[in-house]
């Protein structure tokens, strides 16, 4: 198995030398066994010749016995002397590694052949065989005879062998090939969908606006793939940058808004404790102790009512990581409907507020949750821009297990045409007055809670957006 | 017989402080919380000065400065905001307002335009 750490580019390389030496072996295995089928097949052409030429020769040496004819017999030498030419000559080609055709074998072939030439020259010279010799000599052309039709036979099913092993190393050779090729390409079938498969739900995770979970993936990237999903990890990083920076202009563009309704909210303690103050100066000597005290007290309670006022305002500004807690979502309804509470009184917006019982708890970062329903309200008082009425309802939804929140306002409610639209970044109806963020930061917030934001308008009617979240489940059973 | 001041604010202590204050002045004054009552209290009885806040739940100073001016036309309305915006201080100046306070209200200038409403 390859190591893991290794580029795709080198891995294929290295398959595809792999491959090559292969095949190179498998050439030169079938180039041997073709040299050698070649080879043999020579020495089975040079053993038929001697064949024939031993069968010319012998009915040289019966003419010769049947009718004493001498010429016969000096055709008989310039054949044997042709023939032991021919053998001597490729002695060297035809027995060098040629199975089945040993030196032994060759060499008492050579010297039976010339045994027999000689025998029937030295008789030429005597015009006659010896009587004593005849029987050698027919002994010997019956050996000769003999010897070579082994031979041939031998080297024809040494041929034989050979291409059928030829044809077995071929078909195993293929085989080979094969089932390398299967390998790798399962090899590699199997690596890069796995590699994609992380990438694939990397994509997923980055489309559903999870970006967190991509961006905190570090890894040293050892293959394009990796790199791929490496760059995508980055993307999400620099993504989750930006959409923080999105969610803070968007909170800051609430801000603004909620500004004008806190000036208000501060106004009112702040003018009572200098009402306060101005009466006791004032009425000092005519003020009771008792007075006194509860003026005291009343300052107090009015300065809490500030740093109270203050703090939500903080609590709404500051940029914070996500953190997910377990909390009952219509506490975080009533805790947002107090950030806009003198926003609605100054608007003549008339709120009502319906939390449904028993309502399981939800884990979002509540002061995220806090500024899409600060953002809804806020709208929804904007388009109210004569008084009217607000409804927030929060209630369960069973078959999808997830916590909903309505708010629907009396306003002017929002074109068919730009309904679609409202979600985008930077759309806005309120020119210069909006940034376009609210709702988009808003939908990129629910989405990663894994909810959903929706929205239903009638023009003149009003308006109502719909905001779910999973619920969180509960471990008793109903 | 002492010359009767209504305060309407929704701020409790507001119409604590303005009512010790006006009553050591030697006034008769009713204070309301809820605009809605003080309304009433205005169409069933005559005052002769109305001092009232101007954002308010239900029904507004600006209201309260309309059916005023629509029943006892001769009597005079200081208003309070905490937050008044151009338009809203240009329909107080229509419907004649007497005179506006932002808050914090300094109590010696109240007193004082207080003192010149009522004439004394």
């Amino acid at each position: 198995m390859f190591r893991t750490a290794m580029s795709i580019r080198k891995r294929i390389i290295i398959a595809a030398v792999i491959q090559a030496i292969i095949i190179c072996v498998i050439c030169f295995f079938g180039y041997v066994s073709f040299q050698a089928a070649l080879a043999k097949l020579q020495a089975i052409e040079i053993i038929d010749d001697l064949n024939i030429s031993l069968l010319e020769m012998r009915k040289a040496e019966k003419n010769y016995f049947l009718y004493k004819d001498l010429s016969s017999l000096d055709e008989l030498v310039t054949i044997g002397q042709k023939r032991y030419g021919v053998l001597e000559a490729s002695r060297a080609s035809l027995v060098s590694g040629l199975p089945g055709l040993s030196n032994k074998d060759y060499g008492e072939l050579l010297h039976n052949l010339r045994r027999y030439v000689e025998l029937i020259q030295g008789a030429i010279q005597i015009k006659a065989i010896p009587p004593a010799q005849e029987g050698e000599v027919r002994k010997l052309g019956h050996t000769l005879t003999e010897q070579s039709a082994t031979l041939l036979r031998r080297e024809r099913k040494s041929v034989n062998d050979i291409i059928s092993y030829s044809i077995i190393l071929l078909i195993a050779s293929l085989g080979v090939v094969f089932i390398i090729q299967v390998v790798l390409w399962q090899y590699f079938f199997h690596f890069l969908i796995q590699e994609i498969t992380i990438m694939e739900g990397m994509i997923k995770m980055v489309s559903e606006g999870r970006l967190r979970e991509v961006a905190t993936r570090t890894f040293s990237p050892h293959n394009e793939i990796q790199v791929a999903v490496q760059a995508i990890s980055d993307m999400a990083r620099e993504l989750e940058k930006r959409e923080q920076e999105l969610l803070q202009s968007g909170k800051l563009a609430s801000l603004g808004v909620l500004i004008s309704g806190v000036a208000h909210e501060l106004g009112n303690p702040l003018n009572n404790i200098s009402l306060i103050a101005q009466t006791y100066l004032s009425l000092y000597d005519l003020l009771g102790d008792d007075d006194k005290k509860n003026y005291m007290g009343d300052v107090y309670t009015q300065s809490e009512r500030i740093k109270k006022i203050v703090e939500n305002l903080l609590d709404f500004s500051r940029q914070k990581k996500q953190e997910l807690h377990d909390v009952q979502l219509g506490d975080v309804v009533k805790h947002s409907l107090g950030l806009v509470a003198n926003q609605l009184k100054i608007s003549k917006v008339k709120q009502h507020l319906t939390i449904a019982d028993d309502l399981p708890p939800v884990s979002v970062d509540a002061p995220q949750i806090q500024q899409v329903l600060v953002n809804l309200f806020i709208n929804a008082i904007q388009a109210m821009e004569q008084g009217g009425e607000l409804f927030i309802e929060v209630g369960l939804d069973r078959e999808h297990d997830q916590v909903w929140v309505s708010v629907q306002d009396t306003g002017i409610g929002i074109n068919k045409e730009i309904l679609p639209n409202i979600f985008d970044p930077f759309f806005t109806t309120k020119s210069t007055k909006g940034t376009g963020l609210g709702l988009s930061v808003s939908y990129g917030i629910i989405q990663q809670h894994h909810g959903e934001i929706s929205v239903e308008s009638e023009e003149g009617k009003g308006t109502t957006f719909i905001v779910k979240i999973p619920a969180q489940r509960q471990d008793k059973g109903d | 017989m002492a010359k009767r001041i209504i305060v309407i604010d929704d701020e409790k202590i507001v119409c604590d402080m303005a009512k010790k204050i006006l009553q050591a002045e030697g006034y008769e004054v009713e204070t309301y919380t809820d605009s809605e009552l003080a309304l009433e209290a205005i169409k069933s009885q005559a005052f002769d000065l109305v001092i009232t806040d101007l954002k308010m739940e239900n029904v507004s100073g600006m209201d309260i400065l309309k059916e005023v001016n629509r029943l006892h036309p001769e009597t005079r309305v200081i208003m309070l905001t905490a937050y008044a915006t151009l338009d809203a201080t240009i329909e107080a100046i229509r419907e004649r307002i007497y005179d506006f306070f932002p808050k914090p209200v300094k109590i010696d200038e109240l007193k004082q335009s207080v003192k010149k409403a009522l004439g004394d």
